[in-house]
């Protein structure tokens, strides 16, 4: 593992660089999935189910396949292909093996359907009306079932069963068992604390609402699939539809070239991917799926609501003695990733316990959306604790400084450790002792307040592919399997191979998105890419420096060809970025109304690639966390099972006039792993926003706000 | 639009799609090499669905067209003239994804029929440029990093030079009132006032307008749908959302 070089040597590297495809993406030419066009193209439609919950008695299908234009329609009893990453037991969806033996398959067309907006049917016609107009002519008789939304209420006894197992999601072993994560004895932990503290925090489903809608186009030639379709990872997107099709991974080609965001629910294939292949094999013509906002936001995913109840033991001086958590996640009735409840790790305490079960309830699908399980647990646990700190008649800072983590579970060193110097610079900058005050000292109609939060997250080392190929132009053109979800994947790449190979960055050509044209790449998840495929690359450049300094540079027809796979490692220590938040708000204890006057966010994602956009990464992801602190959700009619806030308007995402500027301060530390010493920042952003936002409420009105979205409502209910 | 080309094989599209796209660092070089990837589907008209001959201006180009009544404005651009660069993101007046300006106004085109334009002028994205000058809102856009994953920026950027066209010189918060209507999921809402600010503060914004050439045709038939821009400074809890399908 070599050493970073000095930041000063660096020419291209942490130099703030637009994006190699800005001009693309503003003058209407970059060509997304939903651009491509094919000769003699069909175009599909799904139709949803109006029930939560209900058995299928009959479908009849041939009104719909009398329309002229029509060509193919498919349902359950003429489709029967399992989904494998869209309900793997226990959230595996990595393992093949436990795909096969999971008792809980999700299919393409189930029945019974276990929640509103479920696939019941697909139809290709000659154009998108037609149809949109065969839909309708399906007739769909359904025998109703009772329904259960709320994640604790599903486990009730009385509840109905949405799998013959019970609600409890199976896990890997096909055990209906929570996850759980013990150190110490928390027992004896509560029986030595001086103060004991309970609570009760709850968040919603918030959906990652990425603007380019779910779209794939289809096409066969022969027994080889191609597939245009927006995915956050091409190799695991062909993996996992040759597994669904049951044909080997050559025979399958996903193409990516743009991609209108996915915040993690455009990783691995979708559902659409396999309907439109089906209409595609079935027809002989390629197919193009589209979904509508409305069924993105109900038949994709989104983050999973939680309830958290945590029991907190300290000393009289202040210091954390035990620690427990008992969740609860709602899936929805598939358990498309891993529902678990991060915030725990943030504390160092002897005696922890943290009990998370997944749980299945009638609402629309969870899964990931960047940062999946953090989000909605630092906010309960950041919340949890400042409370605390209120009631020890402790500074919120003070109390996370004497508790916060040191090494990862008190146990394994971080790899470095900067978690302190983010707080304390952040502070200053912030100016916390002028800003925070005794919470609720503000009694007028408009009272200010400040709040903060702090965050480590994984930054681990892995397994990606790079090929760099050197004309005799002087040309180096770098093959990498990214699709560049929006954080600037393909500018980063470049630049990292700029940097190695010691030539400018116009001498770079990048290929991209297309797995029979490029290596594997571990794809945009995880915050892993700069990480790993990074890695990647700059393997890649060593050794065709090595060619170089062997063969000399290639001339007339020749090439210098070198690749790379590496796996590093971090040597038995853990890799994580860190950060603290700093808010301030203004309350409006007539209307209720919430506005953020000054955010400050200190990041130390070790070295910063590209000063320009990882800004925009953290700036986009704290305002993200601020509109899953005070806006979104999916409202749901109780009764019905239908949700009523599904789309941009309802569940009120943020635009330009509730985003306040966000200043971002990055601490460049080096801990001497990853590519020129980065670490991840995709997904850092949003991971502590929503906690710095209810902490500054509450310093604000002085009332703690424990359920989100924190409305208007619920402020004005809680200062009555 | 004389010269555009109609259809494109699979195998044109397929080596489109691998090209090597030159790593442009800052700068306004716009690389027009890129070949179409995106042709116009067909112009079409379904047998039986009722229709209407309109004649409209696109980005300076007049069109004498058959339209299906059914089909939106979105529909006609991005399917049947092949202007992709307009997206959708909603289909329903929600995002502000698939703005243009109509007769200068910024409208969502998911939101007007395809027939309301008979008449009128529109301007989309690929308009915005001269050749391979960029506008300077683009070039703004270009240095401020404005567009993460890019498929509202085409939006933005109409709601923007609808903005300086009637504003040359708007403040930050009328720069953010005037998008409100334009949603940016990664949230870069920042660097889209920054950059707005910036290509207002260049002296060539305004000079740039009215690039059409063109004179606005007078008939306008069919019901006038003004921008549909929603300004959301007042959010109501438990908004029921459209109908179940």
């Amino acid at each position: 593992m070599s050493r970073i070089p000095a930041l000063g040597s660096l020419k291209t590297i942490g130099h703030s660089t637009p994006r190699i495809d800005a001009i693309e993406r503003v003058t209407g030419k970059a060509t997304y999935s939903g651009d491509v066009h094919l000769t003699g193209m069909l175009y599909a439609r799904i139709l949803r189910s109006p029930h939560a919950h209900a058995q299928i008695r009959r479908i009849d299908i041939s009104k719909a396949l009398a329309l002229p234009g029509v060509k193919l329609v498919l349902t359950h009893e003429n489709c029967t292909v399992v989904w494998g990453a869209g309900s793997v037991s226990g959230g595996r969806q990595y393992v093949d093996e436990i795909k096969k033996i999971t008792r809980q398959k999700r299919y393409v067309f189930n029945n019974p359907v276990r929640f509103f907006g479920e696939p019941v049917a697909a139809v290709a016609a000659t154009n998108r009306h037609i149809a949109e107009e065969a839909l309708k002519l399906i007739t769909v008789e359904y025998d109703a079932l009772p329904l259960v939304l709320d994640q604790e209420e599903a486990l009730r006894p009385e509840s109905v069963k949405i799998w013959p197992d019970g609600n409890i999601s199976l896990d890997a072993k096909n055990e209906a068992k929570p996850e759980v994560y013990r150190r110490g004895d928390v027992e004896e932990g509560f029986r030595k604390a001086d103060h004991v503290f309970e609570d009760r925090y709850t968040t919603t489903y918030v959906h990652n609402a990425q603007m380019e809608p779910r779209v794939c186009v289809a096409s066969w030639e022969g027994d080889k699939l191609t597939l245009y379709t927006p995915t956050q990872g091409t190799s695991n997107c062909r993996h996992d539809m040759a597994r669904d099709l049951g044909i080997p991974d050559e025979k399958v080609r996903v193409v990516c070239q743009y991609m209108g965001g996915g915040f993690g629910n455009k990783n691995q294939n979708q559902d659409a991917d396999l309907i439109a292949a089906m209409l595609a094999k079935e027809t002989g013509s390629p197919v193009k799926l589209e979904l509508s906002r409305k069924e993105d936001f109900i038949g994709v995913h989104g983050r999973w609501p939680t309830t958290q109840y945590y029991k907190v033991g300290v000393s009289s001086d202040g210091v954390l003695q035990a620690l427990q958590l008992r969740g609860y996640s709602g899936m929805g009735p598939y358990r498309k990733n891993s529902g678990g409840i991060a915030g725990i790790e943030l504390y160092q305490c002897p005696n922890v316990e943290s009990t998370v079960y997944p749980v299945y309830t009638n609402r629309a699908v969870s899964g990931n959306y960047r940062a999946p399980e953090f989000p909605q647990g630092f906010f309960g646990i950041q919340s949890m604790m400042d409370d605390v700190a209120y009631k020890m008649k402790m500074d919120p800072i003070e109390f996370v400084l004497k508790n916060m983590t040191r090494r990862s579970n008190d146990e394994v060193p971080y790899s470095n450790y900067t978690l302190e110097e983010c707080i304390r610079s952040g502070a200053d900058a912030f100016e916390w002792k002028k800003r925070w005050h005794a919470p609720g000292a503000d009694s007028g109609a408009i009272r200010r307040g400040a709040g903060m939060s702090f965050m480590t997250i994984r930054s681990p080392l892995g397994q990606s592919s790079a090929v760099i190929r050197l004309d005799s132009n002087g040309r180096y053109t770098v093959f990498v399997g990214v699709t560049d979800i929006g954080a600037g994947a393909k500018t980063t790449m470049s630049m990292i191979a700029a940097e190695e190979l010691g030539v400018p960055l116009s001498d770079v050509d990048l290929v991209w998105g297309d797995t029979d044209r490029c290596p594997y790449s571990v794809g945009e998840s995880g915050s892993r890419t700069t990480d790993m495929t990074g890695y990647a690359v700059i393997e890649a450049a060593r050794d065709l420096k090595r060619q170089i300094a062997e063969k000399g540079l290639p001339k007339g027809e020749n090439a210098l060809i070198a690749s790379a796979s590496p796996n590093p490692k971090s040597e038995g220590k853990v890799r994580k970025a860190f950060g603290a938040h700093f808010a301030e708000v203004e309350v409006d204890a007539e209307l209720g109304r919430v506005r953020v006057l000054k955010y400050v966010a200190v990041h130390d994602s070790g070295r910063i690639m590209n000063p320009l956009t990882a800004t925009s990464q953290v700036k986009g992801g704290v305002t993200q966390g601020i509109g899953m602190a005070l806006h979104e959700d999916l409202v749901y009619d109780r009764s019905s099972g239908q949700p009523l806030t599904a789309g941009y308007y309802g569940a009120r995402i943020m635009t330009h006039l509730d985003a306040p500027e966000i200043e971002v301060i990055f601490i460049e530390s080096d801990d001497g792993y990853g590519p020129f010493g980065a670490k991840c920042i995709g997904e850092a952003g949003i991971v502590h926003a929503v906690a710095a936002i209810g902490n500054a409420i509450f310093n604000s009105i002085g009332r703690r706000m424990k359920d989100l979205p924190i409305t208007r409502d619920k402020i004005l209910g809680a200062l009555a | 639009m004389g010269k555009r080309k109609r259809y494109i094989s699979r195998r044109q599209f397929l080596e489109g799609t691998g090209a090597v796209i030159a790593a442009a660092t800052a700068g306004p070089a716009l690389n027009l090499k890129l070949p179409a990837a995106n042709p116009p589907a067909t112009d079409d008209v379904a047998p039986g669905a009722p229709s209407t001959a309109i004649r409209l201006v696109v980005n300076g180009t007049e069109h004498r067209l058959e339209v299906e009544d059914r089909w939106t404005l979105a529909e006609l651009l991005r399917d049947h003239l092949g202007l992709t660069g307009t997206k959708i993101g909603c289909d329903r007046g929600e995002c502000g994804a698939c703005t243009v300006l109509l007769d200068g106004n910024p409208v969502y085109s998911c939101s007007n029929l395809a027939v309301w334009t008979d008449g009128r002028e529109v301007q989309t994205v690929e308009g915005l440029a001269h050749g391979e000058q960029l506008d300077p809102l683009q070039q703004a856009f270009v240095e401020h990093d404005g567009p993460q994953c890019g498929f509202c920026t085409s939006g933005q950027l109409m709601s923007a030079k609808g903005l300086l066209t009637h504003n040359p010189h708007p403040t930050a918060h009328e720069v953010q009132a005037a998008m409100a209507g334009n949603i940016c999921r990664c949230s870069n809402y920042n660097r889209y006032v920054e950059a707005v600010l910036a290509a207002a503060a260049t002296k060539d914004v305004t000079a740039s307008k009215g690039n059409l050439g063109h004179s606005t045709a007078s008939t306008k038939l069919g019901p006038e749908v003004s921008a549909t821009k929603r300004r959301r400074n007042s959010r109501v809890s438990d908004t029921v959302a459209g109908g179940a399908r």
